[in-house]
Formats: structure tokens, sequence, C-alpha cells
């Protein structure tokens, strides 16, 4: 059975995604040792770094949508399915840093579907409590597993139809954020799929450092960062970064 | 004590919390272990149960992290690989906790 990571970047106007790309396929390499998918378009293709053995996949990503006021490629996750060529995919963000061997082993599960329920604020602000916003658990489409198969195909169609009819489920389930978010295309499907009844999940939380945090010094090790007055750090813990400038440590 | 001092100590206690707190999700994550093919918690609770059932049950039936039923065929090597993560995790958790004494002190 073929198992590898896949990954989504396009550079922006306002960020140089593949810089953090970079950063995260050095990590994949060095701790989860899976074989590597970037999809990607030519324009940032152009500007990266040879990164030894990985696969490209080209495409055209969907334009549209907006984060904080500024462009926000995100909206093709939904093509995981078709994109990946292996029978098993970790799907990641390009921010989420791998510095432990964690994730590999759901590579290994006889689950479809797996994705996480849960983020933990690394600066202990519970800032991540976003069940107050909808009338649906969010999941964190940061990292999900998915085994090719009946089941997982009708996830991910479910997912297209979702993101068809974005706005209508948005008011469906009292979605306070208007922006499309694969977190909540994502949790939507997953509940529909499965007939409104709770669905597998990843036993972990997703640990992330809200965008608020400056991110003083990234080592292969892990990540020293600074919120107010305050510096914090930690080692040999995987991190999900929000604050995009992390292209520049 | 002046104000200043107080402020740093304050300081310094947060930032102990913190880094402990963390070390303690860490731990956590690393708690998680997959055996055949399922998902498991490798904490006292699951490694209790067990070591308990073990003793009287082979194969023994358990639930993973999320209520699956699944059978053990050799609970002796599903023990043993629930404590080496557990201690794995626990132990690396000590040694932080260590140094948030000496920052502290």
């Amino acid at each position: 059975m073929k198992k590898g990571i896949l990954l989504f970047c396009f550079d922006t106007v306002d960020h140089k995604y593949h810089k953090i790309l970079e950063r995260c396929v050095h990590l994949i390499k060095k701790n989860l040792k899976l074989e590597i998918t970037i999809v990607t378009n030519f324009d940032t293709y152009t500007h990266l770094k040879p990164l030894g053995f990985v696969n490209y996949k080209f495409i055209e990503p969907e334009l549209g949508n907006a984060k904080n006021g500024k462009e926000w490629k995100n909206v093709d996750r939904h093509m995981a399915y078709e994109l990946s060529p292996y029978d098993v995919t970790l799907v990641m963000d390009i921010d989420y840093f791998p510095f432990t061997d964690n994730l590999r082993q759901f590579m290994d599960t006889k689950y479809d579907f797996l994705i996480s329920k849960d983020a933990y604020d690394l600066t202990d602000r519970n800032s991540f409590d976003h069940r107050r916003f909808s009338i649906i658990d969010m999941v964190w489409a940061t990292v999900f597993v998915f085994k090719k198969g009946k089941k997982a195909k009708r996830i991910f169609d479910m997912i297209k139809y979702v993101k068809s009819y974005y706005s209508y489920f948005l008011d469906l389930y009292r979605i306070y954020d208007r922006r499309f978010r694969n977190d909540y295309a994502f949790a939507i499907a997953l509940q529909q799929a499965n007939g409104f009844l709770n669905y597998d999940t990843l036993p972990i939380r997703i640990p992330t450092l809200p965008p608020d945090c400056d991110i003083m010094k990234f080592t292969d090790e892990g990540i020293v960062w600074q919120y107010n007055d305050q510096i914090n750090c930690t080692e040999d813990q995987d991190v999900h970064v929000l604050n995009k400038e992390v292209a520049n440590v | 004590m002046d104000i200043g001092e107080l402020k740093k100590q304050s300081d310094l206690s947060y930032n102990i919390a913190v880094a402990k707190r963390n070390a303690l999700e860490k731990a956590h994550s690393r708690l998680v272990v997959v055996y055949d093919e399922h998902l498991f918690r490798a904490d006292a609770e699951t490694i209790a149960l067990v070591k308990t059932l073990g003793e009287t049950h082979s194969p023994l039936y358990v639930l993973d992290s999320n209520n699956n039923p699944v059978e053990i065929s050799d609970p002796d090597d599903f023990l043993k690989k629930l404590t080496e993560r557990n201690q794995e995790a626990i132990s690396s958790y000590h040694q932080m906790s260590k140094t948030f004494e000496k920052r502290g002190d």
C-alpha cells in the first residue's frame, strides 16, 4: 500500500508561502520520512529551492477567498482525493511543522478518514475554542488522513457539495465566520456523510501558535516565540504556526 | 521586594506555568499509540485495564479511542507497547519538569 504526504502551496501577493513550505518539507524528511507530493502552481514552483525527491502536481488555484483583507488560496483542499497518488494520504497544512514522528503512525490504521476536532493554544489562552461560533463542532483540516476507497470518496464528494452551496450551509449551521474555511466545510461534510452521527477522529489536539505570536527562532528541534513581552519555546513537539511571518525568520 | 521585582517573578511564574502545560500536552500527544490498526491512549486507565483483563482473558476485547471494539490476540505484547510508550512520554515530561523547578528557584 503506497503511503505519502500531500501538501498544498500557493504564493500570494502578501505571503511567500514557498518559504514556509521549504521548512515544512525539511522537517517531514527529517522526522516523518514519507514520500511527499506538493500541489502548487508554476509561479510558486519557480521560487522554490531544490527540495530533493519530491513529486509536484500543478494546478491553477481557485481564487476569490480572502483572510483579513488579504488573498487566501485555500479553496482547493477538496481535490485531495483526486490529486493524491497514494493509497493512504496524510494531508497537512504547510504551516504545520512536524518536529516529531507522531503523525507517521496514523498511516497504519484501519480508518478511512481521520481528522482532529481540537486545537491546543500554546500560549494558554484557549483561543481556539470555536464551539460557540456555530451549532456543530468544528474540525481542524490542518492535518487529516484518508485511505482511498468508497467511504473516503463519499466524504470528499460531500465536501465538494458543501463547497458548492457553502453560504447555504453557513446559514443552516449558524456559522459566524463567513469566509470559506476548510475546517467548516469538512466538519459539515463529515456530519452529513455520517448520517448526523459521530465520526472517527484523531485523538490529538493540534498544538497551535496564534497569529499574534512572533516567531523569534526556528530550529530543527523547535520554535521560540514572543507574545506581548513574554518569550516561550517548545521542542520536540509539532506546531501549527498561524503567523505567516514565520516565512521570514 | 519592590513592584519591579514582583512583576519579574510573576512573569517568570507565568512562563514556567505555560511551558509546563505545553510539556504535559506534548506528553499527551505522545501517548497516542496505533496497535493492530486501531488508536489507543497509553494512559494509566488503558494500561490498568489491559493488565487486569490480560491476567484472565486471552484474547481480550477493548475499546479503541473512537469506541470501536478491538480483539487483542496477544495481550502481553499490547501491554508491553503501552507501557513502553507511557514511560517514554512521562519520563520526558519528568525531565522537563526538573528544568522548570530549577528555573523557579
